[in-house]
């Protein structure tokens, strides 16, 4: 009998292959349950298809999307266009990460209490944005492609993205057999996913690298005669500038001043702020990943380090990330990381983290006093009626038969109105004759948001 | 706020209720198979005394088994060191009615009984057994003796009140059916419940009756039946009245079974009645049988449908188990491997895949424990021409399988669906469930048999799905702690057989439907629904009850008798 309890141990590999298993398997459950409970076809979480979260709502509480029960848009045909990309669509063509990344959060579920609720309130998730400066925004890029950012440098709130073209996700057009053109790009958020040749707002980026870099910077003296020859390259610039410093070549957007500089710098120096300023890095916040920007001289030639310094070559800069550029710097070297979702009741509150880029606070308040110079020197304060607005336009060439994008990027230097702001239209020429008083309109519309919240 | 307000407004009695029990239910489940547990796996081992065997030296060596191995060897049950003395010599048999053999398990120097040669021969005390010319004088023990053991070893179960653990299990019942038919008002529910409390305590009460007091592993059974109902009141409340009918016809087998192991003579005679039973059944269900699922395991007889292939798992129990004697001189096991194939045979044509495995596994399980090693050149042969056969007539059906296996969330719609979706509801349910009634999973096909963890884990919470694990890996550990107080080495290979089946199902069952193996389609035991498998699980129950040698532990171990006393010593 002692022989037949020994082989009785034969049972213990079993158990100890079943207490294995239902460790990896108990692993498993806390390390994916979260995208378990959200797979396709819950009825737990979906309705007809989409998934039921509960409500969303802007900054002010206005509801652009009731999820409660499958999606209901708002009744405001503008809201819903300006909004689309933000929330998604009815059909998947338009994903919303920030309503995925939260989908536990709103559907109440945690891994040890699954989904199950005692009170059915429906959650809501209140978004950064404000309903009226996203239309606005949309009204005043006039159907043109492009896209508008503003964001709180302060707290880090994105108070306005909009792209375009949109559509109405309640009245969906035929995009696929659409011939004009009309809709050309429309299931991209061209705010967070694509990366544009930014032009001449580049020359921000330069001017911070040769204040730091260069001692006598600010009062050398730069010529500038119509062009000037780099290399093989003959560099033109917009115009014929003469003698200037650097805070006047940077308000005359001198191609020449700038190429000379960039070459001056070279390429360590040029990719070195690049880097430091987060151009080629990827923002990652709310389950928005945007594209990495593109800035690389490894194998440029003299006269293509000239143009990388101005903002073409092959310079790409994603719009969020460049805007939190902006917010950095207006906030003396440091900004904070935007985001979209402010909260979501009972389970999520946003909380601002800020971000370096790694230029002196001395740097910043000069890129102010020079941007600020742009604004009443060129731009024109008129287009912004009491807001103290530093900014610095482009004209990026994007191919030879067609017409340049117009970039235009800045922020309010105003503790009441800490915005940092980027507006691009697409093929829209001239930077600061196209942007400006798109910009006008936005960052007023957003200030009223912010008014609004204090009274 | 007005929401929560609004939100408040309309809160359903129910839903409150229902808020707390989630919390409540894990808790009376731990204690319920806790308390069993701390009877089970602390109870202290006393073994039994029948004889002595006492070497020429004087040194008095213990028997405490029916069957005794003895030899020079360590391993022996009785190691008796002298050189002319074989390592494995003799076994001692007793027999149910107190008489005595010794029998020559192979040995060099041949065995004497008072001097005469022999092989096997009865013994009686102060019979001088020759072991390669030692002499050992044998001395059992009286019967008043047996009386007086019996009355001084601490009686099975006592010190953890099983009465009240059963109390806590009524009680887990009683409120198991308020919810499920508050959530439902599916009428069936209470009196179902009400069947199975009234059931279960006649059970305990007739247990006492019989002078038993263990009655852990019926209650770790009850509690897994009882989950097993509630599962089916929240599924199909029509199928309440089956499965209830079931419950009593397995809990009758359960005591028959008992009955025919209490003798091991009739337990030995009977396997010929298995062997021979379990293959006409197989062979009638071959002819008769009716496909489902893909197998064709299943037969009709007047609007009643069974899966003997359920009730053949016992059989197999009956014909693989063996005594000592026999396991020690017939060491070829040509019939038994025979006789599997046979059966696996069947279940292949019967396209059974998951329990044609079961039965393989359990074959080799059993072939262990009769020869102690895997190295016999038969098995190995019989082992891979089987499971050969197996895989090539499987193919399809395999490759069809483990193309799933492990990319469920890739083909979701297609050989994920159920795996998908039972863990899509496992997680809804999370750690306390969603509540009695309120699951989804339902709605998807066979969740009620194959996918039952992750319908208990979404209605009761996973805490109470692997409750439901640990309560038969509890059984495991119970056999395998008291391995070694069995009587009969029949016993010790049929519970160790059977706790083997429980554990193979239920793996194949759960890791089936959480992805961490091909999904097979066996029953979980005792919760899964079926009428079949509730039989032949409860059947199953006997063998690990007659390996219980706790004192007054069960029915399928006998008591000393009172009268053979007194006919014996008439004082």
């Amino acid at each position: 009998m002692k022989r037949m309890s020994r082989r009785a141990m034969l049972l213990l590999p079993l158990l100890a292959v079943i207490l294995l298993g239902m460790t990896i398997f108990l692993i498993r459950y806390a390390v994916s349950a979260d995208e378990w409970v959200v797979f396709p076809g819950s009825p737990h979480v979906y309705s007809g298809g989409n998934m039921s979260t509960g409500v969303i709502t802007d900054r002010h509480g206005e509801v652009p999307l009731d999820a409660t029960s499958g999606r209901a848009y708002t009744a405001d045909p503008e809201l819903r266009r300006a909004t689309m990309h933000i929330l998604g669509d009815r059909y998947g063509y338009i994903s919303a990460p920030v309503l995925s990344a939260y989908t536990d959060e709103m559907i109440g579920f945690s891994k040890l209490t699954g989904l199950h609720r005692v009170l059915d309130v429906p959650k809501q998730a209140r978004l950064t944005i404000s309903a009226k400066a996203q239309k606005v925004a949309q009204a005043a890029l006039l159907g043109r492609r492009g896209t508008i950012g503003v964001y709180n440098y302060e707290t880090g709130e994105i108070l306005c993205a909009v792209t375009a073209p949109t559509y109405d996700p309640d009245d969906m057009p035929d995009v696929q057999s659409d011939s004009t053109g009309a809709y050309e790009g429309v299931f991209v958020n061209r705010f967070f996913q694509t990366t544009y040749v930014p032009g001449s707002i580049f020359k921000i980026v330069t001017t911070a690298a040769a204040l730091e870099e260069l001692p006598d910077a600010m009062t050398r003296n730069f010529y500038c005669e119509g062009s000037c020859q780099i290399g093989a390259d003959t560099i033109k610039c917009n115009g014929t500038h003469y003698t200037q410093t650097l805070q006047q070549a940077l308000a005359n957007s001198c191609n020449v001043a700038f190429a000379q500089l960039s070459v001056e710098l070279g390429k360590d120096v040029m990719a070195r702020y690049a880097k430091k300023l987060g151009i080629t890095d990827s923002l990652r916040f709310d389950g928005i990943v945007t594209p990495a920007g593109h800035f690389d001289l490894t194998s440029a030639a003299d006269s293509e380090l000239a143009w990388s310094g101005i903002g073409q070559y092959t310079d790409m800069v994603n719009p969020c990330q460049f805007l939190s550029v902006m917010g950095a710097i207006a906030g003396g070297g440091e900004g904070a990381e935007p985001y979209l979702m402010k909260s979501v009741t009972g389970t999520y509150q946003a909380k601002t983290k800020s971000r370096s880029v790694g230029l002196s606070e001395e740097t910043c308040r000069i890129l102010t006093e020079y941007m600020r110079n742009n604004v009443v020197t060129m731009y024109g304060q008129w287009q912004f009626p009491d807001l103290y607005v530093c900014a610095k336009s482009g004209t990026a060439e994007v191919g030879p038969d067609e017409t340049p994008h117009a970039t235009f990027s800045g922020f309010i230097r105003d503790a009441n109105y800490p915005l940092a702001f980027i507006v691009i239209v697409e093929n829209g020429g001239s930077g600061s004759a196209t942007c400006a008083p798109i910009a006008g309109q936005v960052l007023r519309a957003c200030c009223e948001a912010m008014d609004a919240e204090r009274s | 706020m007005e929401n929560f307000f609004a939100a408040f407004a309309q809160l359903d009695f129910i839903d409150l209720i229902n808020a707390a029990m989630r919390y409540i239910f894990p808790v009376l489940a731990i204690l319920i198979v806790g308390r069993c547990a701390i009877s089970l796996l602390t109870y202290e081992k006393e073994p039994e005394i029948w004889a002595w065997i006492v070497a020429p030296d004087g040194t008095r060596h213990p028997v405490n088994h029916w069957e005794t191995l003895i030899g020079r060897s360590r391993s022996c049950d009785v190691t008796v060191n002298y050189p002319t003395i074989s390592r494995t010599h003799a076994v001692l048999t007793r027999y149910d009615d107190g008489s005595w053999s010794i029998s020559d398990v192979g040995s060099k120097g041949g065995i004497t009984l008072n001097g005469a040669p022999t092989s096997m021969e009865v013994v009686a005390a102060g019979d001088k057994i020759g072991l390669g010319g030692v002499d050992l004088t044998f001395e059992p023990i009286t019967r008043r003796e047996e009386v007086l053991q019996a009355s001084s070893r601490t009686k099975a179960g006592l010190g953890m009140h099983l009465g009240v653990t059963l109390f806590w299990l009524t009680v887990f019942q009683v409120m198991a059916a308020f919810m499920l038919s508050l959530e439902s008002g599916a009428e069936q529910i209470f009196p179902a419940f009400f069947i199975l409390i009234v059931l279960q305590w006649a059970l305990f009460v007739f247990n006492k009756l019989l002078r038993r007091s263990g009655f852990e592993i019926e209650i770790i059974v009850l509690f897994l039946t009882t989950l097993g109902l509630c599962v089916i009141a929240s599924d199909t409340p029509e199928e309440l009245r089956k499965q209830l009918i079931c419950l009593a016809a397995g809990i009758f087998v359960f005591f028959v079974v008992c009955w025919a192991l209490r003798d091991l003579e009739r337990a030995k005679k009977l396997r010929y009645v298995a062997a021979f039973g379990s293959l006409a059944l197989l062979a009638f269900n071959l002819v008769f049988g009716v496909e489902q699922y893909g197998a064709k395991n299943w037969i009709f007889i007047g609007g009643v449908s069974f899966q003997p292939s359920e009730l053949v798992k016992l059989c197999f129990l009956f014909v693989g188990a063996s005594t000592l004697q026999r396991v020690m001189t017939k060491r070829n096991m040509f019939l038994f491997i025979a006789y599997s194939a046979a059966i696996c045979g069947c279940l292949v044509l019967m396209n059974d895949f998951g329990t044609a495995l079961i039965f393989f596994a359990a074959f080799l399980v059993i072939a262990f424990m009769r020869s102690g090693n895997f190295a016999t050149i038969a098995l190995i042969v019989a082992a891979t021409a089987m499971g050969g056969v197996m895989a090539v007539r499987f193919v399809p059906h395999i490759l069809d399988r483990f193309s799933a296996w492990g990319n469920v969330w890739e083909n979701a719609l297609t050989t994920g669906y159920q795996q998908t979706r039972a863990m899509m509801c496992i997680a809804s349910g999370g750690a306390f469930g969603l509540g009695a009634g309120r699951g989804w999973l339902k709605y998807v096909g066979a969740s009620d048999t194959d996918l039952i963890f992750a319908f208990v884990a979404e209605e009761w919470g996973l805490i109470m799905a692997v409750i439901m694990v640990l309560a038969v890996v509890l059984l495991a550990v119970f056999v395998l702690r008291s391995a070694d107080l069995g009587r009969s080495s029949f016993y010790s290979i049929g519970a160790v057989a059977a706790v083997v089946i429980l554990l193979l199902q239920m793996t194949l069952n759960v890791f089936g439907t959480v992805d961490l193996l091909p999904l097979t389609g066996v029953t979980f035991p005792f919760v899964s629904n079926g009428g079949s498998s509730m039989i032949a699980y409860w059947g199953l129950m006997a063998f690990i009850k007659a390996a219980d040698t706790r004192q007054n532990a069960s029915f399928a171990v006998k008591l000393p008798s009172g009268r053979a006393l007194r006919e014996e010593d008439p004082e």
